[in-house]
């Protein structure tokens, strides 16, 4: 197996999901989202998204903060220190698949 | 799913500028500055000491109230219209050795260049050459630096228009600069005694300033009007919602 197949099979499957990578990505340069941010800009489903909500939590990716706004119930979505670090290192091992491609693309 | 990280990265980071509503205010901002000093330039005679200090004074005081205005105003609305319709974020914290570091790169890639190409500028000819020609090149070397500054954040924040915006600032500059180096712009009445306006570096400061104003008007015109067509396609993208989303 070449050393570019051995790193694929070495990702991270909890991020490497679209729906999930997307979600990671889009809270990776911010402190935190509510959930409706979220919807909005990953356009999923309210059901879908809290499912992909839901794994990335239980993954430890993931610190999630209930609060009330007045009373309107308020849920803060942020990425954990290990989120955050799964993140850049999935962008790391996916890096060189990618440049490998388009170079053998040209 | 297609997911490009990168283009997911800066939709995150420019989520503060979906509105308009930023644009908006730094063009309020803009032409409201630029105001000022066209009142004070064409307003009534007064002694050159008493202009000077009216015109600084109410320039730093504008821009210290209308920069604190704008933050509050910018906060009440993404409260009030913004948050509820497209969500809420809290930007990343940045630290006291982070925010050096972005003032070391500011410093590093913004005043440096400038100083360099002052003292390049006065190898190449005299100081007073420099001054007499500074109605020409400041407003354009002004500009190109807006300009610059408005495409690398474009491209950091993923905002096409915003390279509109840039290559407005740097023409308009450039076309400044070009109009007072040809035909000159009609420069402020003197409010100097005939002997002291007389004076080279005098006469350049009173033309560059004129420079600045046109640069500052046509600039912020333009970020208001991006600031509201920005807004009105917000507005139809993302109508009022009729239920809490949670």
């Amino acid at each position: 197996m070449s050393g570019s197949l051995q790193n694929l099979s070495g990702l991270d499957r909890v991020i490497h999901e679209p729906a999930r990578l997307m979600l990671v990505a889009l809270l990776s340069t911010i402190e935190s989202a509510d959930f409706l941010f979220l919807l909005k800009e990953s356009g999923l489903t309210k059901g879908n998204l809290s499912v992909h909500l839901s794994r990335l939590e239980e993954a430890g990716y993931l610190h999630v903060d209930k609060t009330f706004q007045g009373k309107i119930p308020h849920t803060d979505y942020s990425l954990t220190a290990e989120g955050r670090t799964a993140f850049n290192a999935y962008r790391k091992q996916l890096d060189p698949i990618l440049k490998r491609r388009s170079g053998s693309a040209k | 799913m297609d997911v490009r990280i990168e283009a997911v990265l800066k939709r995150a980071r420019g989520y503060w500028f979906i509105d308009g509503f930023t644009e908006m205010a730094a063009g309020g901002l803009f032409v409201i500055l630029a105001g000022i000093l066209l009142y004070r330039g064409y307003g009534p005679q007064v002694p050159f000491l008493d202009w000077f200090l009216a015109v600084t004074s109410e320039i730093v005081i504008a821009k210290l109230i209308g920069i604190l205005v704008a933050v509050l105003l910018l906060w009440w609305l993404k409260d009030h219209f913004t948050y509820p319709r497209t969500g809420f974020v809290r930007g990343k914290r940045i630290t006291a050795a982070q925010a050096l570091v972005v003032l070391r790169n500011v410093m590093l890639f913004l005043f440096l260049p400038i100083l360099a190409l002052l003292a390049l500028s006065l190898l190449i000819a005299s100081a007073s050459n420099v001054l007499a020609s500074m109605p020409a090149w400041f407003p354009a070397a002004l500009g190109l630096i807006w300009g610059g500054m408005y495409l690398l954040a474009g491209e950091w924040l993923g905002l096409r228009r915003f390279r509109f915006l840039a290559a407005i600032m740097a023409l308009t500059g450039i076309a400044i600069g070009i109009c007072q180096f040809t035909i000159g712009l009609p420069s402020f009445p003197s409010k100097m005694p005939s002997e002291i306006s007389a004076l080279p570096v005098l006469n350049a400061v009173n033309r560059t300033l004129i420079s600045l104003d046109f640069l500052v008007l046509i600039s912020g015109v333009f970020l208001l009007i991006s600031g509201m067509l920005t807004f009105l396609r917000y507005r139809k993208e993302n109508p009022a919602p009729y239920a809490e989303e949670s």
